[in-house]
């Protein structure tokens, strides 16, 4: 089935709604309460176009596409209908982007430039509200910012079904707000921040630390579990500082994590700027360890592929016994995003054939005399007596841990996962380049 | 010039008891109902041509059909949330005959198949409801209603938390699921009102109130009031500044003047009429040179430019203040706008604070400039009609007296 925006001919399906036509197609269209995955609400009117032979302009997220629908989003009309509606968004806002986190990813600023650039009419006080209330969980609202599209209220009525927020009040009075004693707690509570067009809701984790046209992003996948949730890392390198990463964003994968991420996934994005910061040893000592005898090999199943295979070519050149023991915790799993199996990376371990036997490990290591350890929580710590280790990590470790050796973590290295639904993915690095190799190369040099 | 067929029990002592009722005719159309297949009783009301009377006017019939064909467990919810400033009819059947609502509710529930009745009353109707839900316990006492009743039906009255857009039928129903009461996007196909997913029927006190005379008379006995397109009759009513203000059931097609005149005893302490708001608060204002033309009907109304509405007349005098009438207004719509829709919950309080400049006498022309364009940007683009009605207001009072508005600009 064919329609027409703008005179440009689009295929789509019959009884898709038309602002996903647009969405899909990349055509500009300005909405605040609609959501790809939170549905349409129709309360912002934002997404209003002009459909032939209809007397009134409709919104886009409560049309649905039929055979030779005309459709109308640049025209004089249109541009006056939605500069009439932002006006009104924006009557009672404070307009304080310079201390504002949410400028410049702000609908509002966005919107304005697109068909505002008007001066305000507004000859009378503003509507006060509430400022810079903590709801909870790392949010942080203002009121008088807020658009009021309930993009928020929806994720906790519909999708968390745990129902903290909610609208209170009505007519310009409405604010969004959590119950009297009450605080929004849930393990997925940080995603509103992400689902607010606007800088009503922001993270009091991300606030006043970071511009975010100072921000680069790479695409890559959360490596919390084995859900593989789609994210974006936002980082930068100043003058001053080498690569920090400030926040995870949830990236759109419709068939994996929507556009949600739970909030352990989201901050786990501190352990990244906690990467190895001691001396590496000489690749020339590890040479001559690798000719001991006994030796066993115990690699994180949170490994890209690319890492898993170097590791198990080396162990084949060397015979080394290779194991690779799972990150399971039965508390973890939510029966949504979370799963219960924490390695990021399982199902490529299966793949290449590692044991991830507990007890044929436990035998080995009693025997081994050389244990080379990839960055696997089990033996970073551990103390091993009378016998050598060597630990690869992209982690800080404690001083006076035997051989080591520093790799980049996943946020700088690219590589491949495959997630619990067996969905295999990319990742890729940042722009800036970690001090520390990455482990396939550092591997490559004991050819 | 009164005619009375719903108002026909009002001025008789205790009629709201089931004693009085009864012997003045209550519940005497449901001999005739059970005779009936449901089919020919929505047929009937078709052919009468009741059109709902809480403000649009819709043809209850073809609303009947919907929820009659729908499939599923059917609801017949009855919108007694009278709020629209100016109108008072509602009140006077749920306190002067219940019975003859609880009437209609059988008539129409067995019409379209429903056994669950709910009469979501106004907040504020504390003592009205009491009368009503008293009513409702002799009906059951009697086995009119109850699963003892020879239709069996429950009837069970819901008192709202006091907002006016509940009485928009998408919101009440959003409102008696438990939720928010803010008004649900439209259907793109006529279909059956929802409630929880089952089809429901929603209509006004007085529209169900009609119901029995037309069952025990038939479609031609409506028809003989009114007007061809507006057939039968309405409780106008009358209010503002007027001699005698009251609840007056008159039919259809009436001049407006004539009524106002004849029932109403002209305007209070003699004075010249300046302008009339024909049908409760949300419709557009008529001065009073065009009072003379109008007819009490939907047709003539709509031809000049305003609404029937709820019928209820908001009378001003040559020394009302325009100005002031539009502010008391906007006061009640900034108030009461729901807030889902971004014109309306900014429109309405921008316009509102606005207009107390023009009370001050402080306003400038662009003031009066903002007036005219959010008054545009609120009409057409909600999901209600709420703030397409109060644009229609402004518009009103802007069309016809533009001129006091400038007389308060500095």
């Amino acid at each position: 089935m064919r329609i027409t925006i703008d005179d440009i001919s689009i295929e789509c399906e019959e009884g898709e709604l038309l602002i996903d036509v647009m969405l899909n197609n990349n055509i500009n269209i300005p909405h605040f309460c609609y959501h790809q995955d939170l549905g349409a609400d129709g309360n912002c009117r934002m997404c209003m176009v002009e459909i032939k032979g209809a007397k009134r302009p409709q919104i886009a997220c409560d049309t649905f596409v039929k055979e030779n629908l005309e459709v109308i989003t640049k025209s004089e009309n249109i541009n006056e209908v939605k500069r009439s509606i932002l006006e009104l968004e924006l009557l009672n806002h404070p307009v304080d982007c310079p201390i504002c986190d949410q400028a410049g990813e702000c609908k509002l600023q966005d919107y304005y430039m697109d068909y505002g650039l008007y001066e305000s009419h507004l000859t009378t006080p503003k509507t006060k509200k509430g400022k810079a209330i903590e709801l909870g969980s790392n949010v942080m609202l203002d009121q008088e910012r807020c658009v009021l599209c309930t993009r928020c209220t929806r994720f906790t009525s519909e999708i968390t079904k745990t129902g903290e927020l909610g609208i209170i009040g009505r007519g310009d009075s409405a604010r969004v707000g959590v119950a009297p004693g009450h605080e929004l707690n849930n393990p997925y509570a940080m995603n509103v921040v992400e689902l607010c067009p606007v800088g009503a809701l922001t993270s009091k984790d991300f606030r006043f630390k970071q511009r975010v046209w100072f921000l680069d992003t790479s695409k890559s996948i959360c490596h919390g579990c084995s859900r593989g949730c789609n994210i974006s890392i936002d980082y930068n390198e100043t003058k001053y500082t080498r690569e920090k990463i400030h926040r995870f964003r949830a990236r759109r994968n419709a068939r994996i994590n929507q556009s949600f991420l739970c909030d352990y996934g989201r901050l786990s994005y501190k352990e990244l700027n906690n990467s190895f910061k001691g001396t590496s040893s000489s690749i020339e000592d590890l040479k001559e360890l690798l000719k001991e005898d006994k030796k066993l090999a115990l690699a994180s199943p949170s490994l890209s592929l690319e890492q898993l295979q170097a590791i198990q070519t080396l162990c084949q050149t060397h015979n080394i016994k290779l194991f690779c023991l799972a990150y399971y915790d039965e508390s973890f799993g939510d029966g949504w995003l979370k799963t219960n199996d924490k390695s990021a990376n399982l199902a490529s371990v299966k793949k290449l054939g590692i044991c991830t036997c507990q007890e044929e490990f436990d035998a080995a290591l009693q025997e081994a005399e050389l244990i080379l350890n990839f960055d696997h929580t089990l033996l970073k710590h551990q103390e091993f007596g009378n016998k050598k280790s060597v630990q690869f990590t992209s982690t800080h470790l404690p001083p006076a841990c035997g051989y080591c050796f520093g790799f980049a973590n996943f946020a700088h290295d690219t590589g491949t996962l495959i997630n619990c639904e067996g969905i295999t993915q990319k990742f890729y690095a940042t722009r800036f380049r970690d001090k520390n190799p990455s482990l396939s190369e550092l591997l490559e040099q004991l050819r | 010039m009164i005619t009375k067929i719903v108002s026909k029990n009002f001025e008789i002592l205790n009629s709201h008891t089931m004693a009085v009722a009864l012997e003045n005719g209550r519940y005497a159309s449901l001999e005739n109902l059970f005779l009936q297949k449901p089919r020919e009783i929505i047929d009937t009301i078709s052919q009468s041509g009741l059109r709902g009377k809480g403000g649009g006017g819709a043809h209850a019939g073809s609303k009947w059909q919907l929820a009659a064909d729908t499939q599923g467990t059917k609801y017949l919810v009855v919108n007694a949330d009278e709020s629209e400033p100016g109108t008072f009819k509602d009140r006077q059947i749920l306190s002067k005959d219940p019975h003859l609502l609880i009437e209609g509710i059988i008539c129409t529930c067995y019409a379209i198949g429903s056994h669950i009745s709910y009469i979501y009353v106004r907040g504020e109707y504390e003592e009205f409801s009491d009368i009503l839900q008293s009513a409702i316990d002799e009906a059951y006492e009697k086995n009119i209603i109850g699963s003892g009743a020879q239709y069996p039906l429950d009837i069970t009255v819901h008192r709202g938390g006091g907002a006016y857009i509940c009485g928009e039928k998408s919101a009440l129903l959003e409102s008696l699921e438990g939720n928010r009461g803010h008004p649900r996007l439209k259907p793109h196909t006529p279909q059956a009102e929802s409630y929880f997913g089952e089809p429901a029927l929603v209509n006004n006190v007085e529209t169900i109130a009609s119901v029995p005379f037309i069952v025990e008379n038939g479609a031609e006995a409506y028809r003989a009031y009114g007007t061809e397109k507006s057939p039968g009759t309405l409780l106008f009513a009358l209010s503002g500044h007027v001699e005698k203000p009251g609840v007056y059931e008159a039919e259809f097609g009436l001049g407006m003047w004539e009524y106002i005149h004849t029932l109403g005893g002209g305007v209070k302490n003699g004075k010249m009429l300046k302008a009339v708001i024909p049908g409760g608060a949300s419709t557009p204002i008529l001065p009073a040179h065009l009072v003379q033309e109008a007819k009490l009907d939907y047709e003539s109304l709509k031809s000049l430019g305003t609404e029937l509405g709820t019928g209820g007349m908001i009378l001003l005098d040559e020394d009302a203040s325009m100005v002031k009438a539009l502010k008391n207004l906007l006061r009640f719509y900034h108030h009461e706008s729901c807030g889902q829709c971004t014109p309306c919950r900014e429109g309405t309080s921008w316009v509102d604070k606005t207009l107390d400049k023009f009370i001050a006498k402080t306003a400038t022309t662009e003031d009066l400039k903002i007036l005219k364009s959010v008054s545009k940007s609120m009409n057409g683009k909600t999901i209600c009609v709420f703030a397409p009605a109060a644009s229609g207001v402004i518009n009103g009072f802007l069309k016809h007296f533009e001129n006091e508005f400038l007389e308060c600009i500095q």
